[in-house]
């Protein structure tokens, strides 16, 4: 297994001392070592991401696509009110018949796992076994980064092999801010971003629930054997994933969610019809979409 | 050889019970990967895991998704579809 991913332990490190000694020009060639260390993972999300940006846009064009497929999901959904998974079933169904889903896949988190890893191994040989570190990592580089750290915590230590007080206050910390991005993201994807499937409240409710206090554990459990750096990459990531949502959900929502409706209310009234605002046709659809969407939530907050 | 299966399915009824439900749904296929996973290993082992696999591959940005059950039709399948048909009517 290493083997096959010691190419990978390579890049990782070579992005990162690539980004320490270009920052080096900046900040001073042996000053502010922890600052440009931090930096160096923060870029390494960046450059991960930003690779990865291809296939957001894929999706996002794909989910533009749904605009015609609108009246078909509101029949499916009349069709299959009280079963979900025939609900999903047809929707499925209806998106592969159009050529076209507005669903993400996990691609593009499973994609990440590989660095995630190797950042992984490479700050652990950073903190344990130097014998370990690519060659890249110089010895002078090796002493620098082991001694680099965030907020007090070196960025090599985790919580398990804590040498002081602040890694674990850190990872503390970096643990409640993941798992407040990750609510965040999920619950504004899930509220705003899609278009509504027939979810009861009953399922929102569940979702609370597992984001507020199941996550929160397995981010902790599975947080406190990594390196404060790796919960850098991944607070990072979460932070990116959040803006890049946000951007979408604002400038170019998924036909059918709740968030186009609200741009669409917005152009609406501020400049009529805009080259983006669909035919009038559409227009009729998406607003009788509202009104009976309305209707079914209200009766259930009645209950 | 069933246990070394129910044992493997383990951690994916754990994210289905209990990670899945908290993030927003992202699956191209009904039924999603996970379950798929499922069914394929409960029904044909190491084989259904390489099923498994091929599957999370096949759900990418550049797929369309669709209907694609790992096992034509299981009991507990034929069973669902009958309560459908009795809820339509």
């Amino acid at each position: 297994m290493d083997s096959i991913l010691k190419p990978l332990y390579y890049a990782v490190s070579w992005v990162m001392t690539v980004v320490h000694s270009a920052l080096g020009y900046i900040l001073g060639k042996d000053s502010h070592e922890s600052l440009k260390w931090t930096l160096s993972i923060v870029s390494l999300v960046i450059i991960i991401r930003v690779l990865l940006i291809p296939l957001f846009v894929k999706q996002i064009k794909s989910q533009r696509a749904m605009t015609v497929l609108q009246p078909k999901m509101k029949e499916i959904q009349k069709r299959h009110k009280d079963d979900r998974q025939k609900q999903s079933e047809e929707m499925m169904k209806l998106y592969k018949e159009h050529k076209t889903n507005p669903l993400a896949s996990c691609l593009p988190l499973l994609a990440q796992a590989p660095i995630f890893y190797a950042l992984f191994r490479v700050l652990n040989g950073i903190a344990h076994d130097h014998s370990y570190v690519p060659g890249v990592i110089t010895p002078k580089l090796l002493l620098s980064a082991h001694d680099a750290k965030f907020l007090g915590a070196p960025i090599a230590d985790s919580f398990l092999n804590a040498h002081i007080t602040s890694t674990k206050l850190v990872t503390i910390l970096l643990i409640a801010f993941m798992s407040a991005t990750t609510f965040t993201t999920q619950r504004q994807l899930m509220v705003k971003g899609m278009p509504k499937m027939d979810s009861s409240n009953n399922m929102m409710a569940q979702q609370q629930k597992i984001m507020l206090y199941v996550f929160p554990v397995i981010f902790a459990v599975s947080g406190v054997n990594f390196p404060i750096g790796v919960l850098i990459y991944w607070s990072t990531t979460n932070l990116w994933t959040f803006g890049q949502q946000y951007y979408v959900i604002k400038r170019n929502p998924t036909p059918g969610s709740p968030a186009y409706e609200e741009l669409q209310k917005k152009r609406g009234i501020s400049d009529g019809t805009g080259p983006e605002v669909i035919s009038p046709e559409g227009m009729s659809e998406s607003e009788n979409q509202s009104r009976q969407r309305q209707q079914p939530k209200k009766k259930k907050r009645r209950r | 050889m069933k246990i070394f299966r129910a044992i493997v399915v383990l951690p994916i009824k754990f994210y289905q019970k209990w990670i899945s439900p908290g993030l927003a749904p992202r699956c191209k296929y009904y039924p999603s990967c996970s379950q798929y996973a499922v069914d394929a290993i409960s029904s044909y082992g190491l084989r259904g895991a390489l099923m498994a696999i091929w599957r999370v591959v096949r759900c990418n940005p550049w797929s369309h998704g669709g209907v694609d059950y790992a096992v034509v039709q299981t009991p507990a399948q034929i069973q669902k579809s009958s309560t459908t048909v009795k809820g339509a009517i």
